[in-house]
């Protein structure tokens, strides 16, 4: 299969970009302190309210957002969905937003594995360095500081650098020494940042659904359609010998994430190149599969709000 | 007479990348390895590297380190000389 080829991404290692480049979360630089502010002083059952309408608000100005949730909801729920979805898809995300800024000031949470999630407890108890592929779903976000700060293992976070970020800052903060952060939109190439951070034992953890940034993409099945997807991850396994874990979280109990992780994938020494990446292929699939019945349990949980995945022709 | 060193690296670009329909002496001392003939990207620069440090025990642990090494064939003999041992080069 001829592989469509992504152009290289523009990225870095740990120093952050200039903030002249770097793009901007929706709301203002004081969003984020003004929303801990209100947490502290607001019993829940008037700040929940009063999160949703603000999340209303928003959602209502932010236009481009509010279509490109319209055209995923489109699709995965197969018809037209009502304003009041979409607006829920919204709230799912700001729940998950207040969530991080939480976790980041101390709340306690803990990550727990879903049944069959048995190779990712083994990758933590053996302390083998691995790359971790995940989405942008439902608790997913947290995955990675859980691996880190839960599990004390250490892992190094590829993410877009955005100007007001402070929910990835305090929780970087906050499991500082476990987690540290590749910026892909610093100048430089990523790939060389990783390079280290595996040479240096530390896990890395990849988001494996936005094309953006990613070297290499290939098309599979997702939402109905042959999207085009990042295959990155697997390039890299079979680069350096290292196995792959795909893993969504979804909120369990107050207070709990559950992790939902794919069997281990490794290259096979004994098979080539195109034998190995057939594989990888096929391991990367089921978890689509996986996720497309998470989310017809709750479609909220994907956050996309952006242009979905380009769809590729068969003939490609 | 040829350098080894050049024809070493060759056929170790033509191997370590899988290039079809391509050999050691297609591929020009001087052109960019990168985003030249070869259509070469980022992913397979990396992996040339890997090879590169495990053949010649040297560390390029940059990209900008690796953009120098790995601007033509000739460039990437030259940054080997300087960094290998000894050795590690062919007679």
């Amino acid at each position: 299969m001829n592989a469509p080829v992504l152009p290289v991404p523009a990225a870095s290692v740990n120093a952050p970009p200039s903030p002249a480049r770097r793009p901007r979360n929706p709301g203002p630089s004081w969003g984020f302190g003004f929303l801990q502010f209100l947490d502290r002083v607001l019993p829940e059952c008037i700040y929940r309210p009063l999160r949703a309408a603000g999340t209303f608000v928003a959602m209502l100005g932010m236009h481009p957002q509010r279509r490109h949730s319209r055209a995923y909801l489109r699709v995965v729920l197969k018809r037209e969905p009502t304003l009041r979805e979409i607006f829920q898809h919204f709230f799912v995300f700001e729940e998950m937003l207040i969530l991080k800024l939480r976790i980041a000031i101390g709340r306690p949470h803990h990550g727990r594995l879903a049944p069959g999630s048995d190779d990712f407890r083994h990758i933590t108890d053996t302390n083998e360095t691995a790359l971790l592929g995940t989405f942008h779903f439902g608790h997913s976000d947290l995955t990675g500081f859980l691996f880190g700060g839960q599990e004390k293992r250490r892992v190094s976070l590829i993410r877009q650098r955005v100007e007001n970020s402070d929910d990835t800052d305090d929780l970087a903060q906050r499991y500082a020494g476990w987690v540290s952060f590749i910026w892909v939109n610093a100048g430089e190439n990523p790939l060389f940042a990783i390079k280290e951070a595996i040479a240096s034992g530390s896990s890395v953890a990849l988001t494996c659904d936005r094309i953006e940034f990613s070297a290499r993409g290939e098309p599979f099945q997702f939402l109905g359609a042959r999207r085009l997807l990042p295959f990155t991850i697997y390039h890299l396994a079979i680069i350096f010998q290292k196995p792959v874990l795909l893993s969504v979280g979804v909120p369990g109990k107050p207070g709990e994430t559950i992790v939902h992780s794919s069997p281990a994938w490794r290259a096979d020494p004994t098979l080539s190149r195109d034998e190995n990446l057939a594989s990888a292929r096929a391991h990367f699939q089921a978890f689509l599969h996986l996720m497309e019945d998470l989310l017809r349990i709750n479609p909220y949980w994907w956050f996309n709000f952006l242009e979905l995945n380009p769809e590729v022709p068969d003939a490609c | 007479m040829p350098d080894p060193l050049l024809f070493q690296l060759k056929t170790l670009v033509v191997e370590t990348l899988r290039l079809e329909d391509i050999t050691p002496a297609d591929i020009p001392d001087d052109e960019p390895l990168i985003g030249g003939g070869l259509s070469l990207d980022s992913i397979d620069a990396l992996e040339l590297v890997v090879r590169l440090e495990k053949e010649y025990g040297i560390k390029i642990s940059s990209s900008e380190e690796s953009r120098t090494a790995l601007a033509s064939i000739g460039s990437l003999a030259a940054y080997i000389r300087e960094h290998a041992a000894a050795d590690r080069l062919p007679a």
